[in-house]
């Protein structure tokens, strides 16, 4: 049943303008990472080792990210889970053996693999642009790999957050608000201490990121890779909890 | 066709809501087709139910087609099942329509469609003609008598009782969350005490005297008076004659089913 509830998931998402959304998130992650592109010097560096034209990138990918994914992702939220209200679709599922609980982590399901491709292929057009623009010093494999995995960790755990709210308060524009706030504490989470930064799953963004600047110099940072894994497991726990919550609950 | 009726707020909607496990009864058992309503029972029950309840289910956004094709998919039923449900309600040519553009009365047909689709043995409706024109509320009804002369259990609730009067072969009534009724029509108009009223050569003393012992009003020349069994008619009777008065006509006012119907709700939510 989950199959065809998650299969019913992408039929929903017809008309919905999800494609036109996911794009924006890409192409805004995209065109704020390549703006390091025109900064004096990097196009003339992309040979020389010490030009660090890779890292730069990777650097300005982890400043686009925070900027641009927490809103569209509240959008993302929201519009498949208002849909549900609007159509009296909980009472629907529900008699169906789909259940409000259930019916939220099918939507992540569905949502979380198009919000996941999604990241991915942000990641991998940075890649691309940096091999269009002939960059040919060794790509940091591990850090880029590790730096995106971080990513969608920290996207999905926001994705299921904001399911539930969107779930809880039918009022989306709550969700949507949170979102907007979401965005000012993943942009300055980079300038917060590392143990306020642990408190949202916004300020995850910054300890995801494997480089920072000391001054004018690019410099490797160890990202908190244990924390992010502790969220993803605290994340995925509380969303199973929640949501069995809502099975239980009548309507 | 069970039609289950009460004022609003009466708790009509919570009992359907019970029957569909959407909502734990505080006490007490229910029992669905025969077989009680358990966790283990649930899923299977639940099966061979359909329901309408509180707003009619459908996405706006997507057309009552791909509406239909969600129901299917979720429910694993086959083509013939959709189409026979779509023909039943006549929705076949709207189909290609998105639901936000179709009328309060098409949305109806269309959630009482995603009802139908399974073929349930029982179908649950929560007042399935609210905010529907006189010719929605026929189209309505028609489409209910027709499903249950094929079969289908269709309980059905209103608060007002001449929506379901006419079709219904069963009639339940609830008032402050107490059955106060279950019966047929016949059977609910039985239970009825209807006023009795007296012709009287001096309607004003007799109406005096008897408002002493009974609910009383003077209607012109006729004193009505409320909730006498056969005994108080005769005592009522005997008394006036006792004190001089004439009487020249004892009898039954005639009480509709709406009268009955108040009566047993207090009035509320007619």
């Amino acid at each position: 049943m989950i199959a065809q509830a998650v299969h019913n998931e992408f039929a929903k998402m017809r008309h919905l303008r999800v494609g036109p959304l996911v794009a924006v998130m890409v192409a805004g992650v995209l065109a704020v990472t390549c703006r390091e592109l025109t900064t004096p010097g990097f196009l003339e560096s992309v040979d020389d080792p010490a030009g660090q034209s890779w890292q730069r990138l990777l650097a300005s990918m982890a400043f686009a990210a925070p900027l641009v994914s927490p809103i569209l992702i509240a959008v993302l939220a929201s519009r498949q889970v208002d849909l549900e209200h609007q159509g009296n679709g909980w009472l629907f599922s529900h008699t169906s053996g789909l259940p409000a609980g259930r019916l939220c982590r099918t939507k992540f399901l569905a949502t979380g693999a198009v919000l996941g491709a999604a990241t991915l292929i942000e990641s991998a057009l940075v890649i691309g642009v940096g091999t269009l623009v002939g960059i040919t010093v060794s790509f940091p494999a591990g850090q880029w790999l590790a730096y995106t995995a971080s990513m969608v960790v920290v996207n999905l755990v926001l994705l299921a957050l904001h399911l539930l709210l969107a779930t809880r308060i039918e009022n989306q524009l709550i969700g949507l608000g949170i979102g907007v706030l979401g965005v000012f504490l993943a942009a300055s989470g980079s300038g917060m201490q590392p143990w306020l930064a642990h408190l949202t799953p916004w300020g995850y963004y910054a300890l995801a990121t494997p480089l920072d600047y000391r001054g004018e110099v690019l410099a490797s940072i160890t990202p908190w890779h244990l924390s992010i894994v502790a969220l993803a497991v605290v994340g995925t726990a509380a969303f199973l909890l929640i949501t069995r919550r809502f099975d239980r609950q009548e309507v | 066709m069970y039609g289950f009726l009460g004022p609003n707020g009466s708790g009509k909607s919570t009992t359907m809501k019970m029957l569909l496990s959407l909502v734990r009864p505080t006490r007490g058992e229910i029992e669905l087709m025969g077989r009680p309503l358990q966790r283990s029972t649930r899923r299977t029950l639940l099966a061979d139910t359909g329901s309408l309840i509180e707003a009619p289910p459908g996405y706006g956004h997507l057309t009552g087609g791909e509406n239909m094709r969600l129901v299917q998919r979720l429910l694993g039923l086959s083509d013939k099942q959709v189409n026979r449900a779509v023909h039943t309600v006549r929705l076949q040519d709207q189909l290609d329509k998105k639901v936000r553009n179709y009328s309060l009365g098409m949305k109806q047909r269309l959630g009482i469609a995603m009802a139908l689709a399974r073929e349930p043995r029982l179908l649950i409706l929560d007042e399935p003609t609210n905010g529907l024109d006189p010719a929605g509320i026929e189209e309505i009804r028609g489409l209910l008598t027709q499903l249950a002369s094929r079969g289908t259990t269709v309980m059905v609730s209103s608060h007002l009782l001449g929506e379901i009067d006419k079709t219904a072969t069963m009639l339940g009534i609830l008032s402050n969350g107490k059955l106060l009724f279950q019966g047929t029509r016949d059977q609910l108009l039985a239970r009825s005490t209807p006023d009795v009223l007296i012709d009287s050569s001096n309607p004003r003393h007799a109406a005096s005297l008897a408002t002493q012992r009974h609910p009383t009003r003077l209607d012109g020349p006729t004193v009505r008076l409320s909730g006498l069994t056969q005994a108080d008619t005769a005592a009522a009777v005997a008394m006036l004659v006792h004190e001089g008065i004439g009487v020249h006509g004892v009898r039954h006012d005639t009480q509709s089913l709406e009268d009955v119907f108040m009566d047993l709700t207090g009035g509320g939510g007619l």
